[in-house]
Formats: structure tokens, sequence, C-alpha cells
């Protein structure tokens, strides 16, 4: 396999006045992958992110970037962040500019592109998440969505090889979580590798290729999606949910006999058209 | 939430350059203060209010509630100077007419230079203006503290709404007694709130690798020739038509 673009170790950190957040975290994220950290309120994920790009030092551990240890000099900081994009949770605490368009420029500056560059930049970016009607629009005069889109866009400007959010659907209608999963696809076609936290295993289960559960600041387990999500066990240690799709799926099969379809099926939809044929056939 | 900036960025006017506005009310406010008021600065005030109402399509309420506070303030003052304090023989108040002319003139020289802030004010955002007080050497610091000062006024003010309404849902100011408590619980928690957000909003600028300055670019808009030649002529009309008006008063 490959060297893993970012690779947590042995993360051991406490915040100021003793609440202790991670106890030996482990994560390995693969090139090109789309990865969902699953677990419960307070388990470490915004945590274990903010290591993820250099914004919180591990008490003890280390994180490697290609293999190599990361450096937390203001230099190596500054390359980090240029290649591990961070989408804050709360777009307001993200978008601090008048305008989106300012806003979206600022991150292509720091990385001391030309002004020519940095416009272009703007602009892709603001393609990519389908808003470039919104530049000239004052942040605060936008939609919840609209607010996320223009953060993530902020970031995406730096060209970052790993894209990290924070609970990216937290607070989004079913309409803003399609348009932002379609932009993130799009971004992952073009190479980018994205890593998000969550606590929707519906969401993981259907979208992500990869997931890793945390449990009170430890991995209990990372793996491919449908085989580490079908563990009962392990959900309930880390107190998630079963899948809904999973549970439908399981009663219209014997206990560990294999799907007749073949695959899977992962969302709603695909259930569906399994049924549909099902009814077609039987009746 | 703050009805004059939700203009600023709605009016018609709103993709033109914004030093073309710039120089209409710079210009409008160089006629009014110098040239004579009785009978230029009525032509002002109507040449900005035309402007800003049926040019921008700022609706009149609005220009008018933007206009009545100064005014209020004038009308206020201005009977002073028609009054003078006669010490020549006890002390005395006396009218004359020659303080009333004064009045009035200072009243209309005021009112149409009001006018033309007013017109910059409900059609330029102050974060389109930052950029410019850059390109005219106020420092960097200052600049950048004037943007997130801009930016946190909305923040904050939409987490002091929020936090009121919970409290008014849960009887917090359902008497004075209450009220006030509430209100100090209030500002409390914002406080709190507020330090929260901005070390939030420190992580956010950091992920984008920020090290000490906030830069930041504008949509480029380029200045309209036609634009420029109408703003001139409208003042070169303004100029001339009050000078002539006040020979023909003279």
């Amino acid at each position: 396999m490959s060297t893993p673009i970012l690779d947590a170790q042995g993360l051991t950190y406490a915040y100021p006045g003793g609440v202790t957040a991670l106890r030996g975290m482990t994560l390995t994220v693969r090139r090109g992958r789309r990865l969902a950290l699953l677990g419960s309120n307070g388990c470490g994920k915004t945590t274990l992110l903010l290591h993820l790009n250099g914004t919180l030092k591990p008490g003890r551990g280390q994180v490697l970037i290609d293999g190599q240890p990361a450096g937390y000099d203001r230099a190596a900081l500054a390359a980090w962040r240029g290649r591990v994009g961070l989408v804050l949770q709360e777009p307001d605490d993200q978008l601090f500019s008048a305008t989106v368009y300012q806003d979206v420029s600022f991150g292509p500056l720091n990385q001391g592109l030309s002004e020519p560059a940095a416009r272009e930049r703007v602009l892709e970016a603001l393609a990519a998440l389908d808003i470039a009607e919104l530049a000239g629009r004052p942040t605060q005069l936008l939609s919840f969505g609209q607010k996320k889109r223009a953060a993530i866009a902020g970031v995406l400007a730096m060209h970052p090889q790993v894209l990290i959010l924070d609970e990216p659907t937290a607070g989004l209608d079913a309409r803003g979580v399609t348009q932002l999963k379609a932009a993130l696809e799009r971004l992952q076609e073009r190479g980018a590798t994205l890593v998000f936290s969550t606590h929707d295993v519906d969401l993981a289960y259907a979208w992500a290729d990869d997931v890793a559960i945390l449990g009170d600041g430890t991995l209990l387990r990372q793996g491919e999606t449908v085989a580490t999500l079908a563990d009962a066990k392990l959900l309930t240690a880390a107190r998630l949910n079963t899948p809904t799709i999973l549970t439908l799926t399981n009663a219209l099969r014997e206990p560990g006999a294999p799907w007749p379809g073949g695959q899977l099926p992962r969302t709603a939809e695909d259930l569906g058209a399994y049924l549909d044929g099902c009814r077609d056939g039987v009746i | 939430m703050f009805p004059i900036d939700q203009y600023a960025w709605t009016h018609r006017w709103r993709g033109h350059h914004p030093a073309e506005r710039a120089l209409l009310a710079g210009g409008m406010l160089l006629i009014a203060v110098t040239l004579p008021p009785l009978a230029t600065a009525p032509l002002v005030l109507l040449a900005m209010a035309g402007a800003t109402v049926t040019g921008a399509g700022v609706p009149l309420a609005a220009w008018l509630r933007v206009m009545a506070i100064p005014a209020g303030f004038l009308l206020l003052s201005l009977p002073f100077l028609a009054v003078s304090l006669d010490l020549t023989d006890g002390m005395r108040l006396a009218f004359s007419s020659a303080g009333a002319w004064l009045a009035v003139a200072v009243g209309l020289r005021s009112l149409a230079a009001v006018s033309a802030l007013a017109f910059l004010t409900l059609t330029t955002p102050v974060a389109e203006l930052v950029p410019w007080l850059r390109r005219v050497g106020v420092p960097q610091a200052v600049v950048e503290i004037a943007l997130l000062i801009y930016r946190l006024l909305f923040i904050v003010a939409d987490c002091a709404a929020a936090t009121r309404n919970a409290q008014e849902a849960r009887l917090g100011y359902s008497t004075v007694r209450r009220g006030i408590r509430s209100l100090g619980l209030l500002a409390a928690t914002l406080l709190t709130r507020t330090l929260a957000r901005a070390r939030r909003l420190e992580i956010g600028l950091a992920a984008r690798g920020f090290e000490g300055t906030l830069r930041v670019l504008t949509p480029e808009r380029t200045l309209s020739r036609p634009h420029l030649a109408a703003v001139t002529a409208a003042l070169f009309a303004v100029a001339a038509g009050g000078l002539t008006l006040h020979q023909v008063l003279r």
C-alpha cells in the first residue's frame, strides 16, 4: 500500500484546564479516499481534526505527512496548511470578510500568489461550489447553506490535497446536503482526499469509502465502510445507531447470508430499486 | 437588521464603481459648502434626493429617516443663531433679521451637505470604502480592525438578538426588575461567547495561512466613462444653476 497522505500516531491531547480529549488516537488518511470520522458527541472528532492541520500540537504522539514527521515551526505550518485545508463547522467562525469574493481571496494571497493568479483561484473556487453569482454579496446576507459553501470555497481556493470538514452537513437542509455532496464529489474526481466528521451514520454508510469509529479519545476501528459498520457490537460500544438501510437489508435476508442482488444497497434509492425489481418478479 | 447596510448592498447602482458615487457625493458636498447657500443648497438637496431615490432606487422613506436625525439637530440649534445676546444696555436677547438669514443659510447649507453624505451612506457599504482607505494611506492595522469590527458587528448583533429571544421566551422580560437582570446576563453571555468566537475565528484564519495581515481582493470593477461624464455634467449643472439663481435673487 502506498504511504498514507496523513498518518496520526498515538496522539494524546488535554485542553488547558484539564479535559483530556485524545488518549492515544490513531488515524490513517489514504490518498483519494472519502473518510468519515464517526463518533458520539465529545469523543474527540473535532480535536483530532484540529491535529490534522497543525492547529493543535499533540502532547504525545506524532502526525506524519507523506511519511515524514510534521514540523510545527512557521514555515512547516504554512506548507502544511497549504496541503491540508480545514473547514470549520460554523461558517460564521470562518467568514471574516465583508463579501464572499474578499473572503475567498484571503487564502490564495496568504500563499503568496500574485493578484491575477489569486483572482483566478477565487473564480474557480466559486464555480466549483456553484456560487459564482454570490461573489459580490455581503456575508451577512447569505443563507446558512450559502455561508457553508462560501466557507468551503475559501479553503478550496488554496488547492489543498486534503480537505478536512468538521460536520459539513450539520444544519443544512436536504437540498443543501445534496449540493454539498455533489460539489465534494467533483473535487474528489480531481484527486482531492476528503476527511469529514459526522454523527450521521446514514450519511457515512451511503457516502464514505472508509469510516473511522471513534470512542472516548481513541480509535475503535478504521476500515472499509460496509464491512466496518456491519459490526453491531462496535457500533454499540461507540454509542452509534445501525444505519437505517443496513437494518432494512438485514431484515430482508437470512442472518449472515450474502445479498441476493450481489452489491449490498447503501442508499434508500438503491434499496427501493431492488424492491421494485422483487415486486415485478414475484407478483 | 441594519437597514442602512441592507440598502447599501442592494440598491440599483450597486454594480457601478464606488468611486463614481464618491465623486458625485464629494462634488456636491464641495458645491454645498463653497457656493452661496440660499441659491445652491436647495439644488444640491434636490439633486441628491433624486440620485438616491429615483437613481439608486432607495425607498423615499429610508432616505427621509436618514435625513431626519441631522435635520432634527439643525432645527434645535438654528434658532439660537437668529438670536443674539446684547450686553450694551444690561443683558437682553435680541432678534436680528441678519441673524435669521444667517440661520436659514447655515441650515440649508448643512442640510445639503448632509444629503450628499446620506447618498454615499445609503449606496456604499463600509466594506467598499475600506480598500480605498488603504490606498490613501490609512495604516494597515487600522483598516484591518475596521474590517473586522464591521463583520463582527453583525455576528454579535445576531447573537444578542438570539439570546434575547431565548430569554424573552422564558419570560425574562416580564417585569422591569427581571428585565434588568436578564439584560445583565445577556451582556455577560455575549462577552464570553464573543471571546470563544474570536478564538475559533483565529483557528479558521490560521488554517488559511494567516500570519498577521488580512489581505483580501475586491472584485474588479471598471470606471465607466459615460457615468463619470454624467456625474461631471450633474456637478456643473448644479453649480451653474446655483450661481445663476444667486444673481437673479440679488
